[in-house]
C-alpha cells in the first residue's frame, strides 16, 4: 500500500460522507426555513417523522423509477401504473376477497404488466420511451377507468395496514432493500449502468440491451405497484381520471429520481432518493404550515423540480438536448 | 513457430454504396506481433471489427485454429478466444473497474441470481497486480481514474483471458510513452505464451520495432504480407501510398512566391485545454497546413477561426479589421470550414443535398422580401453539386445515402456556392478513396490559384507535405515549428517537431 | 452505427427491400389524407350523414387546437417538445378574459404576450439551462396549471359580456387561416423553415452552417407561445369564462393531432406543413365521430391511445435516431 492508493480510499469515504452531508445540510436547511417562519404547527419531531411517513410512499415508486431513468429512459405513464395499479389491488382486495394478498400481489403483478407493456412497446416499435409511454398512458386510463366502472373505489378501513406505522413503514424498507440488492448485487443493476453510459459499447460487449431495457421498465412498474399499494393505503380510495390527468401523479416520484441521479457520482443514489423525497414532503409541508393554498401546491411542485433540474444538471457547451 | 492461427478468406464489408473492404485473404501465425498498416479509410478498422464481433461480415470467412468463427459481439469473439483494445475509450463510465473488467463475463461470480461482489473485487485487484497495476483499485469507480489508466483497465480486460489474438487498434496514439511501454510489456508476453497480436498503428517506427510481420491494406484491398526485418519506413509508405507521391497528385510548383498580403491574423488564441497562445498569419492565395498527434490541439485551430470554439479568448481579424467571434460572422465575412467529423459538424445527415448546399446561401437565395423561391434553391444546389460532380440521383436525394467521399464534395459544393475567400479544410481526406482525394487536392490548388487561401488541418504529413505553402507542427497545445515548402521536405521532418 | 449489423444482404434482396421502402413511404405519404376521406365517410354512414349537417359544430372544436399546434408544429419540427401549452392557453385565456373588461383589441395583444412569456420562460431553461424540452415543459404545465386553479380557486374568470358579438364562425375561420397562411408561408418560403428543418435533423451541422441555433430555439418556444395566446382570445370567445381545468389537455390533443397528421415525432427534414390540417381534422372527425357514435369518454380514449401509438410506430424517422431512449 502506496500513499496514493490510502488518499483515494480516503477520498472514497468522503465522497458518500460528502453526499450525506449535503443532504443532510438541505434536511436542516429547509427544516429551519420554515420553523423560523411558522414556528408553532411545524416542524416537531412529531411532524417530521409523519411528513417522513408520507414521503416514503413516493420513494418507493422512485428508487423503481431510477433504474428506467439511469438507462437514459422516460416514462410517462408513472400516475397511470399507480392509478390503474391501485384499482387492481383494491378489486383484488375487495370484490375477489382476497384481502391483503390480493392487495399486494394485485398491485405488485398489475404494475410489472404495465412495465412490461412499456418495455415491449418501446423496443418493439422503436420509438422514443416517453412518446410510448404516453400513448400507453392514455390506454391505461381507460382501463382502470373500465375496472373501476367510473366509481372511487375504496379500500375498507380493515385493510389499510399499510397506510400507517409500522405497516407501511416494513413494506417500504423491504422495497428499498429489494432496490438495494438489484442494483448492487445483480447483473441487471451493474448492466443498467452500463447502457446508461454507453449503449452502443455495453451492445459490444454482448449485453441483450433489448432485454435489459424491458426488464427496467417491469422493475419500475413492480415498484410502482407498491406504491400503489402504499397510496391507496395511506389515501383509502383511488379515483379513476381519464384525460391525462393522472399525469400529475407523475412528478413526485420524478422528483426523487432526479436527486438520485444528483447523488450517483457519490454512490449513494438510493439513499438520495429517500432523502430528497423526504426534502420536498418538508417543503411541502412548510408551505401548507404557511397557509399557502392548496392550489399554489402544485405551481411549487412544479418549480421545485424545474429548479432541482436546473441545479443539477451540468450545462456542457455544445452539447446538444432536445 | 509459423503454424497458422487465423486465415482471413475473401472478407468483403460495405457501408450502404461505399465498399471499406475487397476481398481481403490473409494469414496470421501463432506466436507474432502482426501488424496492419494503410491510410485511413483503408479498412484496417473495418477488418479488425468485423473479427472482434463489432460490425458483420458481409461474406467471406475467418478461420482461427481451423475452425471457421462468426462472432456476433465483442463477447462473443471473446469466448473464440479473440479480443480487441479499441481506439477511442472502450470502458463504461458509472461502473467499478471490477465491474469494467468482467463485464458481460460476470455469470461466474452469479449464485441465485445474487453477484458476489467481493469476490468479483478480489480476482480483479489479483489480475491487476500481475499486471503490475497495483494503482488501479478494482473496487473503485472507473470514472475516478485518467485515459491512460482507463486504458490500462482495458489491456487488463482484454488479455487477462489469454486470448488467442489481441487486436491493439490504434491504442498507443492515445497512450504517453509510460503507456506505451506497459503495453509493449502486455504485448511481449502474450507473445511468449504463443498468442498472437494484430497491432494497428499509423507510426511506421513502432511497427517496425515492434511487429515480426505487417501486412498492408489500402482502399480496402489486400497489397501484400512482409516481414519486418527485410523492410524499411520507406518501402512502406511506397506499398501504402500505391505509388511514388509524383507531381499529378499533390500540387507540382516549388518556389512559388506566397503573396505578402495578410487576409487573416491570429493573435494570443487560447482554447482552455486544448490550445494556448497562438500566433500566425494567413496569406492571400496561401495554403498553410498544420499538422500535429491527433490530440496536439490543431483541430481546435480550425475551430477557433471559424467562431466554433467555446470560451476562446484573443482575436482572429480579418484584413478590414472584422474581428471574428462566432459562426456567423465567420460564414459573413467569407469564412469557410469543413469539420474533420463529417458527419455530425458538416452535413445535416438526414437532410437533402439541396438544403445541405443551400444551407449556409439562403440569406443570398432570399428575393427583396425574404421569400425563397424552390426553384432557384434547386438550380444553386444543382449547379454545384455537378461543378463538384457528386454522385446522385437527384439534389433531392438525402445526405445519409452518400459515401464519405460524396458527403466531402457536398460541404466542398457549399462552400464554393458561398464563393469563400478563406477555407479551413479540417481532415479534407480523411476516409475518402484516392480518387475523390486526388479531386480535392486539384480544387484545392484550383482555389489557390484563384487568390483563395486555405489553412489545411491533417493528420498524414504526405499531404501536407505535397500540398501546403507552409506548415506549422503542433505539440501539447502550442506551435512547437514552422517549415516552408521544400522539395526535399520529407516526414521526419515534421515528426521530430511533433513527438 | 446500429444501421450497420443491417448490410448484410444480396443485391435481390437489397432490390425487395427498395421496394418495401417505396411502399412504406407511399403509405407515408397518403396514410393520413385516405386516413381522414375514410374516418370521414365511415362515421357519416354510420352517423346517417349527421356529422355532416352537423359540420359547423364539429369545425367549432377546431380552431383553437389548429391554431396552437402551428406552434407546436414548429418547435417539433426543431426536435423540440412542448407539453405546457394546455396551460399557456389556460392563463392567456384568464389575461383575456380580465383585459377584456378594460379593452378588448388590448386583451388580445395581453393574450399573445402572456403567451409569448411563458414560451420565453421554458425557452429559457430548455436553450440556457440545457434541460429537455419535455422535462421542462411538464413542469410549467404543472406550474402554471396550479396558477390556473389558484385564480379561479372562488369562480370562473368570465370576460366581458361584449366578447360573444365576436363569436362568429366567420371570424374564427378568418383568424385560423390566417395564422395557417402566415406559417405556411413563413415555413415553406423562407429561411426559418430550413433553418428549423435543419436543426432537426442536425443540430451541430445546422450551427456549423451559421444557423444561430440557440436564438432560433428560444424564439420558437417564444413564438409558439405567442400563438397559443392569440388562439386564447378565439378561446375565450367561445367560452365565455374559464375555468381551473381551462385548456387542460390541449398539449396531448396537439401531439395526438400532429402523429395522425403523419409528423415524424423527431422532427427534422421530413416534416410537411399539411401535417398540421390533415392532423388536426383528423382529429376532431375522430373524436366527434366517436361521440355521435355513442361512446364512453374512456373508450374514446382507449381508441385515441391505440390510433396514436399506430401512427407514431409507422411515421417514426428511425433514421435519424441513432439511440432511441
Amino acid at each position: 500500500m502506496n500513499s496514493a492508493t490510502v488518499t483515494m480510499d480516503q477520498k472514497k469515504i468522503e465522497g458518500s460522507l460528502r453526499g450525506y452531508m449535503i443532504l443532510l445540510f438541505l434536511v436542516v436547511l429547509s427544516w429551519s426555513i420554515f420553523k423560523i417562519l411558522t414556528p408553532h404547527n411545524f416542524g416537531t419531531l412529531n411532524n417530521m417523522l409523519s411528513y417522513f411517513q408520507a414521503s416514503l410512499i413516493a420513494s418507493v415508486g422512485a428508487v423503481g423509477f431510477y433504474f428506467v431513468m439511469v438507462m437514459g429512459m422516460f416514462d410517462f405513464s408513472i400516475g397511470a401504473n399507480i392509478m390503474l395499479s391501485a384499482i387492481v389491488g383494491c378489486v383484488f382486495a375487495t370484490k375477489l376477497g382476497l384481502g391483503y394478498i390480493g392487495l399486494v400481489l394485485g398491485a405488485l403483478c398489475c404494475g410489472c404488466l404495465v412495465g412490461l407493456f412499456n418495455g415491449s412497446f418501446y423496443v418493439k416499435l422503436r420509438i422514443p420511451s416517453m412518446i410510448v409511454t404516453t400513448g400507453l398512458a392514455l390506454i391505461y386510463e381507460a382501463v382502470a377507468n373500465y375496472i373501476a366502472g367510473g366509481v372511487e373505489q375504496t379500500l375498507p378501513a380493515g385493510l389499510r395496514m399499510f397506510g400507517q406505522m409500522p405497516g407501511d413503514i416494513v413494506l417500504a424498507i423491504a422495497a428499498f432493500l429489494v432496490a438495494y440488492v438489484f442494483l448492487n448485487y445483480t447483473k441487471i443493476g451493474t448492466y443498467t449502468y452500463a447502457i446508461g453510459s454507453n449503449e452502443f459499447v455495453a451492445r459490444n460487449m454482448g449485453i441483450n440491451v433489448n432485454k435489459y431495457k424491458v426488464l427496467a421498465f417491469i422493475l419500475s412498474g413492480g415498484f410502482l405497484g407498491i406504491m400503489a399499494v402504499l397510496t391507496i393505503s395511506y389515501g383509502s380510495s383511488m379515483v379513476a381520471v381519464t384525460g391525462m390527468a393522472s399525469m400529475s401523479r407523475n412528478f413526485i416520484p420524478t422528483m426523487g429520481c432526479f436527486f438520485g441521479v444528483a447523488f450517483k457520482k457519490y454512490g449513494i443514489p438510493l439513499q438520495a432518493i429517500i432523502i430528497g423525497e423526504f426534502i420536498i414532503n418538508i417543503i411541502f409541508f412548510g408551505f401548507i404550515a404557511l397557509g399557502a393554498p392548496t392550489a399554489i401546491q402544485d405551481v411549487i411542485t412544479g418549480f421545485a423540480l424545474l429548479i432541482i433540474i436546473t441545479v443539477t444538471t451540468k450545462i456542457n457547451k455544445g452539447e446538444i438536448v432536445k | 513457430m509459423s503454424e497458422i492461427r487465423l486465415q482471413v478468406k475473401n472478407l468483403c464489408k460495405s457501408f450502404g454504396i461505399t465498399k471499406a473492404v475487397k476481398d481481403v485473404s490473409f494469414s496470421v501465425n501463432k506466436g507474432e506481433v502482426h501488424a496492419l498498416i494503410g491510410e485511413n479509410g483503408s479498412g484496417k478498422s473495418t477488418l479488425t471489427n468485423m473479427l472482434t464481433g463489432i460490425y458483420s461480415i458481409d461474406s467471406g470467412t475467418f478461420v482461427l485454429d481451423g475452425e471457421e468463427i462468426h462472432p456476433k459481439n465483442q463477447v462473443d469473439a471473446n469466448d473464440h478466444g479473440v479480443s480487441i483494445i479499441v481506439q477511442e475509450l472502450g470502458t463504461l463510465s458509472g461502473l467499478t473497474v471490477a465491474e469494467n473488467i468482467f463485464l458481460g463475463h460476470e455469470d461466474r461470480f452469479v449464485k441465485y441470481g445474487i453477484k458476489n461482489t467481493k469476490q468479483m473485487i478480489r480476482e480483479a485487484n489479483e489480475l491487476l497486480h500481475n499486471y503490475g497495476f497495483d494503482r488501479i483499485k478494482a473496487q473503485r469507480m472507473i470514472d475516478d481514474y485518467n485515459f491512460e489508466d482507463r486504458k490500462l483497465v482495458e489491456i487488463v480486460k482484454a488479455t487477462y483471458f489469454d486470448p488467442k489474438i489481441v487486436v491493439v487498434d490504434e491504442t498507443t496514439t492515445a497512450l504517453s510513452q509510460e503507456g506505451r511501454n506497459e503495453l509493449y510489456k502486455v504485448m511481449d508476453r502474450i507473445r511468449a505464451k504463443g498468442n498472437t497480436i494484430i497491432f494497428i498503428s499509423h507510426d511506421l517506427q513502432e511497427v517496425l520495432e515492434h511487429s515480426d510481420t505487417i501486412t498492408i491494406l489500402r482502399d480496402g484491398v489486400y497489397i501484400d504480407t512482409v516481414k519486418s526485418e527485410d523492410v524499411t519506413e520507406e518501402d512502406l509508405k511506397r506499398l501504402m501510398v500505391g505509388r511514388e507521391v509524383t507531381g499529378d497528385y499533390y500540387r507540382s510548383d516549388y518556389g512559388s512566391v506566397v503573396s505578402p498580403e495578410v487576409v487573416l491574423s491570429v493573435k494570443d488564441v487560447s482554447v482552455p485545454g486544448l490550445i494556448s497562445n497562438l500566433d500566425f498569419e494567413l496569406h492571400k492565395g496561401e495554403i498553410l497546413g498544420f499538422g500535429g498527434l491527433s490530440e496536439s490541439g490543431m483541430h481546435e485551430v480550425g475551430k477557433a477561426i471559424f467562431g466554433a470554439s467555446y470560451d476562446r479568448k484573443g482575436s482572429v481579424t480579418l484584413q478590414d479589421g472584422t474581428e471574428i467571434n462566432d459562426i456567423p460572422t465567420a460564414i459573413q465575412n467569407s469564412i469557410a470550414y469543413t469539420s474533420k467529423d463529417r458527419d455530425n459538424e458538416s452535413v445535416v445527415l438526414n437532410q437533402s443535398i439541396m438544403d445541405n448546399i443551400c444551407l449556409p446561401s439562403l440569406d443570398e437565395l432570399s428575393d427583396k422580401r425574404h421569400m425563397l423561391s424552390d426553384k432557384k434553391l434547386r438550380d444553386f444546389a444543382d449547379k454545384f453539386a455537378k461543378e463538384m460532380s457528386v454522385k446522385m440521383v437527384n439534389v433531392d436525394q438525402f445526405v445519409s445515402d452518400l459515401s464519405g467521399g460524396n458527403k466531402q464534395k457536398v460541404v466542398l459544393a457549399r462552400w464554393i456556392g458561398k464563393d469563400s475567400d478563406i477555407v479551413v479544410l479540417d481532415s479534407p481526406t480523411r476516409g475518402i478513396d484516392i480518387k475523390v482525394k486526388q479531386d480535392i487536392y486539384q480544387l484545392m490548388d484550383r482555389m489557390r490559384k484563384a487568390g483563395k487561401s486555405i489553412i489545411m488541418i491533417s493528420e498524414e504529413l504526405m499531404e501536407l507535405i505535397g500540398m501546403c505553402d507552409r506548415i506549422i507542427i503542433m505539440k501539447d497545445g502550442m506551435i512547437s515549428g514552422e517549415i516552408e515548402r521544400h522539395e526535399t521536405l520529407d516526414e521526419n521532418n515534421l515528426i521530430t517537431m511533433m513527438v | 452505427m446500429v444501421a450497420v449489423g443491417k448490410t448484410e444482404m444480396t443485391t435481390a434482396k437489397e432490390g425487395k427491400l427498395k421496394k418495401d421502402i417505396s411502399i412504406m413511404s407511399m403509405v407515408k405519404t397518403f396514410l393520413p389524407i385516405v386516413g381522414l376521406i375514410i374516418v370521414f365517410l365511415i362515421f357519416n354512414i354510420l352517423t346517417n350523414f349527421r356529422m355532416i349537417k352537423n359540420m359547423s359544430l364539429v369545425l367549432s372544436q377546431i380552431y383553437v387546437t389548429m391554431i396552437a399546434t402551428t406552434g407546436v408544429f414548429f418547435i417539433m419540427t426543431m426536435g423540440g417538445l412542448d407539453f405546457s401549452q394546455g396551460s399557456i392557453l389556460g392563463i392567456a385565456s384568464i389575461v383575456v378574459c380580465m383585459v377584456s373588461k378594460i379593452n378588448i383589441p388590448l386583451s388580445i395583444v395581453c393574450g399573445i404576450l402572456t403567451g409569448a412569456l411563458i414560451g420565453a420562460f421554458n425557452g429559457y431553461f430548455y436553450v440556457y439551462r440545457k434541460i429537455k424540452s419535455f422535462i421542462v415543459t411538464i413542469c410549467t404545465m404543472f406550474l402554471f396549471r396550479g396558477f390556473i386553479k389558484y385564480l379561479t380557486t372562488n369562480a370562473p374568470v368570465a370576460g366581458s359580456a361584449a366578447l360573444i358579438n365576436y363569436d362568429s364562425t366567420g371570424l374564427k375561420v378568418a383568424l385560423t387561416l390566417l395564422i395557417l397562411v402566415v406559417g405556411f408561408v413563413l415555413f415553406r418560403f423562407t429561411k426559418f423553415g430550413t433553418y428549423l428543418k435543419a436543426i432537426g435533423a442536425g443540430e451541430k451541422a445546422a450551427m456549423f452552417s451559421g444557423i444561430r441555433t440557440d436564438k432560433m430555439k428560444f424564439f420558437v418556444y417564444v413564438l409558439s407561445g405567442a400563438i397559443t395566446g392569440f388562439a386564447a382570445f378565439i378561446n375565450v370567445i367561445k367560452v365565455g369564462s374559464v375555468t381551473s381545468s381551462g385548456g387542460s389537455q390541449l398539449e396531448t390533443q396537439i401531439l395526438i393531432a400532429l402523429v395522425l397528421g403523419g409528423m415524424p415525432i423527431s422532427g427534422g427534414a421530413k416534416v410537411r406543413f399539411e401535417n398540421i390540417i390533415v392532423g388536426s381534422l383528423l382529429y376532431i372527425v375522430l373524436n366527434s365521430g366517436l361521440t355521435m357514435m355513442g361512446f364512453s369518454t374512456q373508450m374514446m380514449q382507449l381508441i385515441q391511445g391505440i390510433v396514436f401509438l399506430v401512427f407514431v410506430a409507422v411515421f417514426a424517422d428511425r433514421k435519424s435516431l441513432q439511440v432511441i431512449k
